[in-house]
């Protein structure tokens, strides 16, 4: 799977598990999840995404800081998989 | 009404102690966890009135590994909780010019710091519930600051502004954080003052009088039932018209 395949079922993941009313095209790769001028996301949809990206590949997001650090955008959660070596596995 | 778990810090204090009293004698389903930490006496004596129902929990409040601690072993023994009170705090005033940094830092971890150990290690339990109450304990000092407490005053206003910040990340599943400011109460820190100043603090409040911490419990209370489930980012005042 490459970056852009990879960001795009991330995109999705969110969408599903946040509901969000959003396309995958409207998520920026860069564009932040939390604070101004980002996605608006909230604590509630934080912690959903930590869920999320443990049952879908798997990765393991410890503590705040580590969260702090993935959960910036899309690229970071991306980035975070690509690390688990995992990023080739299909969710 | 469900059976709710709540855990309130600063359980060997008086309005702790009178806090887990309203849960546990207006309810009957209500399990309450006295969180101490240096002193226990209180609360174990407290808790025996209530076998079963009440217990008690070492935490350390401006720790993160006490409080993920003691989180897990409360989920595991009475289920997720429900209900959070940050009720542990200090105080130790001096003038701004005479204060020392270890007492401004100590101040602000155990009033605001602690708060926000307790936010994040109970958090994901409510959150996996899809319901809960977070109730914090500020002071009047956070909106009416007295001199020689900068440290405190600070804090204090801190928690009121995290809490407003908390109610609108959780606000969208009904999760609740408010806050309280309690002016001056029958509790040891004011009744061991000597009686001239009493009398004074007294002349100042317009209900001529003390609060009692049973007042600042019933509020508590309130904010943690069903009938408060619209109000969040709120601080109320409780201070005999003070302020």
């Amino acid at each position: 799977m490459d970056q852009s395949e990879l960001n795009t079922k991330i995109k999705q993941m969110m969408i599903e598990n946040l509901m969000l009313r959003l396309s995958p095209e409207e998520i920026g790769d860069d564009q932040p999840l939390f604070g101004p001028e980002s996605l608006g996301l909230d604590s509630v949809d934080a912690l959903q995404l930590v869920v999320a990206l443990d049952k879908n590949y798997g990765l393991k997001i410890p503590d705040p800081a580590a969260a702090k650090k993935a959960l910036h955008s899309v690229n970071t959660m991306a980035a975070a998989v690509r690390d688990l070596g995992k990023g080739t596995t299909p969710p | 009404m469900d059976k709710r778990v709540i855990l309130v810090t600063g359980g060997n204090g008086q309005l702790g102690s009178e806090i887990g009293r309203f849960f546990l004698t207006v309810t009957a389903n209500d399990t309450v966890w006295l969180a101490t930490h240096r002193n226990t006496d209180r609360a174990e004596a407290f808790a025996a009135q209530f076998p079963g129902r009440c217990k008690t929990v070492s935490l350390d409040v401006t720790s993160q590994e006490a409080w993920a601690d003691a989180a897990q072993r409360i989920s595991a023994e009475s289920g997720p909780i429900t209900v959070l009170v940050n009720n542990a705090g200090k105080h130790d005033d001096a003038l701004l010019a005479n204060m020392p940094i270890e007492t401004w830092n100590d101040v602000l971890q155990t009033n605001l710091q602690s708060v926000f150990l307790g936010c994040q290690a109970v958090l994901p339990q409510m959150i996996s519930q899809r319901r809960g109450r977070i109730i914090n304990i500020a002071s009047l000092s956070a909106l009416l600051p007295p001199p020689g407490q900068t440290n405190y005053a600070a804090a204090k206003a801190g928690v009121v502004a995290l809490t407003q910040s908390l109610a609108k990340e959780v606000a969208r599943i009904g999760i609740t954080v408010n806050s309280i400011c309690p002016g001056y109460l029958e509790t040891e820190v004011f009744t061991s003052l000597p009686e001239a100043q009493l009398d004074e603090v007294r002349r100042r409040i317009p209900m001529r009088r003390l609060g009692r911490p049973e007042e600042i419990a019933a509020a508590v209370f309130f904010l943690a039932t069903e009938a408060a489930s619209y109000i969040t980012g709120s601080s109320l005042k409780i201070d005999g018209g003070l302020l």
